[in-house]
């Protein structure tokens, strides 16, 4: 070991940020983590990848903040595999997302959000969930036949009898507006954007 | 076996559904019909934030206050059992509720927002909802009425080889919820079987995602596509005509996105992708275009399925 732990250092603070954020739902899980791998040996991130969940635990346990920073952790496919088999009741996963938007809030993270930004835009003011456009090209490309599908969506609908329409209605998407600006939604999203233009 | 309801349903509506699988939507009706199950839809119901929540870009609170709201519609509709028809939506909504029950400062921070924000209509109480006994995937409610299933099969699909595709947010997240397996998950195996189908049961990586990844298929689709070719390699080794599945992301990654892997993999993948309330449609005799949606799909549905048998009574 090159360097020497103190008694007054607190590696634990990291990880009782993690334990208290509204999305973990572990309790202390995360503490419990013996390091068996078994995340690691089930993941398919790990299986094609740098990614290492075990590690990831490890890191967060010596308190190393720079993890936040690590490339890797972006790699995780939230299949929640690393959650379903935890002896110990731990559950990367969440950490994994925890530690994204521990990113995001310090700014770390923007730049990995500049191409879902479509996400915030169809929601914010048409609440609904859309795939965002910048990806219509790519799909296009990789997927024969999608855009026409897409231009006919309203005539395979019709035929299939559905309804009630995909559009909301004005005064569902401004209740959804004004829930997702009271939550700091809104100005995230338009910090992101700032950024992105800088 | 938990409670499962067949009755005061509120079938929650799925973006991805709507868009790129109408027909489950469809499907899903045409079956609950046939099945005795009373349900409702709301166009008041708003997504759940799913594809923008696991891109990083909802955090937990936004998707959580969101919920609020949902759960609401389907309280106000007295309509408390909310099925849903993607894994994602069920994960997702599962997980506000048991949040709001447990963890009361993110309760009383959501309602406080809610009350100086003229919305106190929307504030949740602790246990309006509970996660077990009101937040369902589809599945669940087929497999509730797993016995009326036989009586309303008209057509026999059992020459087919047919496997399954249990999506992880069904399975893996609230893992003490999943019916019929989660490291070996069979639910949708125990459904075939009552449409009078055998499937393949276990195969390799049976259990493994369908390689979405959420951001992983657009920033990362290397990464996402040979993960995907892990499974689709395995249903090829088994020579598989009919995948069955339960989320329309995973519906996406193998259907739309098969041809492209096919090319990758320099092997020709050939089965056909259908939702496993598409699949019971098929068999209780559901038109092609009308119930089924079978323009939406990229692999043709016909191309494996090209003359339905009745069953012998």
């Amino acid at each position: 070991m090159t360097s020497q732990q103190k008694i007054t250092d607190s590696p634990i603070d990291f990880a009782e940020d993690i334990i208290e954020d509204v999305k973990n739902s572990k309790d202390d899980g995360v503490l419990k983590c013996v390091q068996c791998g078994m995340c690691t040996s089930t993941c398919p991130a790990a299986r094609h990848s740098d990614y290492n969940p075990r590690d990831i635990i490890e890191r967060v346990l010596d308190g190393d903040v720079t993890i936040m920073e690590d490339e890797n952790i972006w790699n995780c496919f939230y299949c929640y595999t690393c959650h379903s088999v935890c002896p110990v009741g731990n559950s990367v996963c969440e950490v994994n997302q925890i530690l994204k938007q521990f990113a995001i809030t310090n700014g770390i993270g923007y730049d990995k959000l500049y191409e879902y930004m479509g996400f915030a835009d169809s929601y914010f003011t048409a609440a609904i969930g859309a795939i965002p456009e910048i990806f219509f090209e790519d799909i296009d490309r990789d997927v024969p036949g999608w855009w026409d599908f897409r231009q006919n969506l309203d005539e395979i609908r019709d035929e299939l009898e559905l309804d009630p329409p995909l559009m909301p209605s004005k005064e569902v998407i401004n209740e959804v507006s004004k829930i997702l600006t009271i939550t700091g939604f809104k100005d995230k999203i338009d910090k992101i954007r700032e950024s992105q233009e800088e | 076996m938990k409670n499962i309801p067949d009755k005061d349903l509120l079938l929650f509506r799925s973006c991805l559904v709507s868009v790129e699988y109408p027909g489950v939507e469809a499907s899903t009706k045409f079956v609950f019909d046939k099945l005795g199950i009373d349900y409702a839809i709301s166009d008041k119901q708003t997504c759940c934030t799913g594809l923008g929540h696991y891109s990083d870009v909802f955090n937990q609170i936004d998707t959580t206050a969101i919920g609020a709201r949902n759960f609401k519609v389907a309280r106000e509709l007295n309509r408390p059992n909310l099925v849903m028809m993607c894994a994602t939506c069920y994960a997702i909504n599962k997980k506000s509720v048991k949040l709001l029950n447990k963890k009361d400062d993110l309760r009383e921070h959501i309602n406080k927002l809610f009350d100086e924000n003229g919305l106190s209509h929307l504030k949740y109480e602790k246990d309006d909802l509970k996660p077990t006994e009101n937040i369902f995937h589809v599945v669940d409610i087929l497999y509730g009425k797993k016995d009326k299933i036989k009586e309303n099969i008209k057509y026999d699909l059992s020459d087919y080889t047919i496997a399954t595709h249990h999506g992880c947010h069904y399975c893996k997240v609230h893992y003490e919820d999943t019916i019929g397996g989660v490291r070996d998950p069979n639910i949708m195996d125990e459904l075939i079987e009552e449409c009078g189908c055998k499937t393949i049961g276990w195969y390799d990586h049976k259990r493994a995602t369908c390689g979405t990844g959420f951001r992983q298929r657009y920033s990362n689709p290397d990464l996402s596509f040979t993960a995907t070719a892990d499974k689709m390699n395995a249903i090829a080794d088994e020579d598989v005509d009919i995948l069955v599945h339960l989320c329309p992301n995973c519906h996406i990654q193998f259907d739309r996105y098969q041809h492209l892997i096919s090319e990758r993999e320099g092997r020709n993948f050939r089965a056909i992708h259908l939702n496993i309330t598409q699949f019971m449609a098929l068999a209780m005799g559901g038109d092609f275009d009308k119930v089924i949606g079978a323009k939406a799909h990229t692999v043709p549905i016909d191309s494996v399925i090209k003359e339905l048998k009745e069953v012998e009574k």
